[in-house]
């Protein structure tokens, strides 16, 4: 799930795949927008045909709490 | 046409435009339901019924919740009978909610389930609350009431003519002290700004709406404006959507904010060697021309980028105490570096450098703030805040902002101060600093050094982004710190000791 994250990350901002890790932020360190951010999240929903809800990703600050949520989402398909 | 009540936009709107969609919305995946503009009128009304049989019509009725349909009949159906609605932002904590609630006098609430969490607490917490209504329960129960069931008790049309000068709606807005500002508007201030100003937009025009709800500028231009055209307003589910419901709702049109606009100019760029007109169809479709833009700075090369597309910008300047545009572009007429000319019921003066506004939208105040109130209203001139100045053509610009506050790309208003106050709690923090700093917000903090020796703290960093993290968890989206900088030296001081800003 990592890694597909971090290939579906290098397409919103300008960032080298190499250089992103677990701990990695979206909005700090990745130089997200909260927009850009939602918008991942609706292509990855659309990708793996889950359901995410907007309140529940607020929390979400690393690579790794995103890659852990999106397992949790497969999983439960 | 000039309405000068909400409820004139929609009897209108509903003798020319009846059986025909007037909202749109996803039922389930892929699956979009309708609501006619009768509809809309029959259940609003029935609304204001459930209000009179509640003995609440005339009182505040507070709604929160995602745009939905339950939403805008609350809202028409709470303003045309002579309430006012309160409309509130859905990602608020529920202690923030319950004292708006609170403070603006509210007695009913009609709420989204997806806050259960200010459901299960507020009854306890705002003693004058007297009714509870959910948006989706099917049945009333002990713990609140259920929007269907009462809108099927109470259908029936209600006659109410509300005074065009009456109070309708209380929005809260950022206070540069850090304390919310109940705005209060009457019907003229919305009706005449959603509609003394022709746009040229044709009726059954298809329009998503993608702001937040409880914003003036989503409310009167995607709703009341929209209403008054005769548009199909489509209602985008979440954020995280807004690709997938252009392709499925099939828009003419969208008001964004430029954070928004700035994203999906990425998606427009990124499509490599393709002409630009499938990359329009690709992102937006055929059919789509028009943004609309406000609640923050848009740089004009952005206009530029999409006119390349085939897609309008249309720039436009308000604030909240306003109802809330003040001066917009339109399509015949643009001019890249100006947010475009004062409405036909607005007048503006500069005073100071700083931009004075009067008309018919000018709010009646600040709701129980007289200190405010008189700050801001000076013998019927609303004082904007904004640095800048009108041409002889009427074009508005914009040079800089006198009031504190950070405008995000999002167009919220944040109040620095208010973060600054509840960051510097923390003992750990001896002074702090909240600004913006390229598109994000930052805090730059000088960390008490007595306190660091007493906990023994070596990496004052990490100490200080579990502060930030801490303060995060609890906020909404738009008030987070994204940034932080820590200083070895105390913050430069103005005379009065007080933090230098700039």
């Amino acid at each position: 799930m990592f890694e597909k994250l971090a290939e579906v990350i290098c397409n919103y901002v300008e960032v080298e795949k190499e250089n992103i890790r677990p701990e990695s932020r979206f909005m700090e360190d990745l130089g997200f927008t909260s927009f850009d951010f939602m918008s991942m999240l609706g292509e990855l929903e659309e990708e793996f045909d889950i359901e995410i809800e907007q309140q529940e990703v607020s929390d979400i600050r690393t690579v790794q709490e995103a890659a852990d949520y999106l397992e949790k989402l497969t999983a439960e398909q | 046409m000039v309405c000068s009540t909400i409820r004139e936009i929609l009897v209108q709107a509903e003798k020319q435009f009846g059986a025909e969609d007037a909202i749109r919305y996803k039922l389930k995946k892929d699956v979009i339901g309708t609501k006619s503009y009768s509809d809309l009128k029959r259940d609003s009304e029935s609304f204001s019924r459930v209000l009179e049989s509640l003995g609440e019509q005339g009182n505040h009725i507070a709604v929160t919740g995602m745009t939905s349909y339950p939403w805008l009949v609350t809202y028409l159906g709470t303003v045309n009978c002579g309430s006012v609605a309160v409309p509130l932002d859905v990602s608020l904590p529920a202690e923030e909610m319950c004292e708006l609630i609170d403070r603006a006098d509210v007695t009913v609430l009609v709420v989204d389930e997806i806050r259960k969490d200010v459901a299960a607490v507020v009854k306890d917490r705002c003693p004058k609350l007297k009714h509870l209504i959910s948006m989706q329960k099917e049945i009333s129960d002990g713990e609140s009431l259920s929007f269907w069931q009462l809108l099927g008790e109470h259908q029936g049309s209600c006659e109410y003519i509300p005074q065009a000068d009456a109070l309708c709606t209380i929005m809260f807005t950022s206070g540069t002290t850090g304390k919310s500002k109940g705005v209060m508007l009457t019907h003229r201030n919305l009706a005449e700004n959603a509609t003394c100003l022709d746009m040229k937009i044709p009726p059954r025009t298809v329009i998503l709406s993608v702001l937040p709800i409880h914003h003036a500028y989503c409310l009167s231009m995607d709703i009341l404006k929209g209403l008054s055209l005769g548009s199909i307003i489509c209602i985008n589910d979440s954020l995280l959507r807004v690709a997938k419901n252009i392709k499925l709702f099939k828009p003419n049109m969208i008001l964004m904010v430029p954070l928004m606009i700035e994203t999906m100019a990425k998606k427009l760029e990124e499509a490599g060697p393709i002409p630009k007109k499938l990359v329009k169809k690709m992102v937006f479709g055929d059919q789509f021309h028009t943004i609309c833009s406000g609640g923050a700075y848009l740089p004009p090369a952005m206009i530029d980028l999409y006119e390349s597309y085939g897609i309008t910008i249309q720039q436009g300047y308000g604030m909240t105490e306003c109802a809330p545009v003040i001066s917009t572009n339109v399509s015949w007429n643009i001019r890249k570096d100006s947010v475009g000319q004062l409405l036909p019921n607005c007048e503006a003066k500069t005073v100071e450098n700083e931009l004075w506004v009067r008309g018919s939208s000018v709010m009646m105040g600040y709701y129980n703030m007289p200190e405010e109130t008189k700050e801001t209203l000076v013998d019927g001139w609303l004082r904007t805040g904004d640095l800048g100045y009108v041409d002889e053509d009427g074009f508005v610009y914009l040079t800089g902002r006198r009031k504190n506050l950070i405008i995000t790309k999002n167009g919220e208003n944040v109040s620095p101060e208010e973060l600054e106050n509840k960051i510097g709690e923390h003992r750990l923090v001896k002074e702090i600093l909240v600004r913006e700093s390229e598109g994000v917000i930052e805090a730059e903090i000088f960390p008490d050094e007595d306190y660091m020796k007493k906990k023994r703290i070596r990496d004052v960093k990490s100490a200080l982004q579990e502060v930030i993290d801490t303060y995060n968890q609890g906020a909404p989206a738009y008030k987070k710190i994204y940034r932080l900088k820590v200083r070895d030296t105390e913050f430069p001081k103005t005379p009065s000791k007080k933090i230098k800003r700039y």
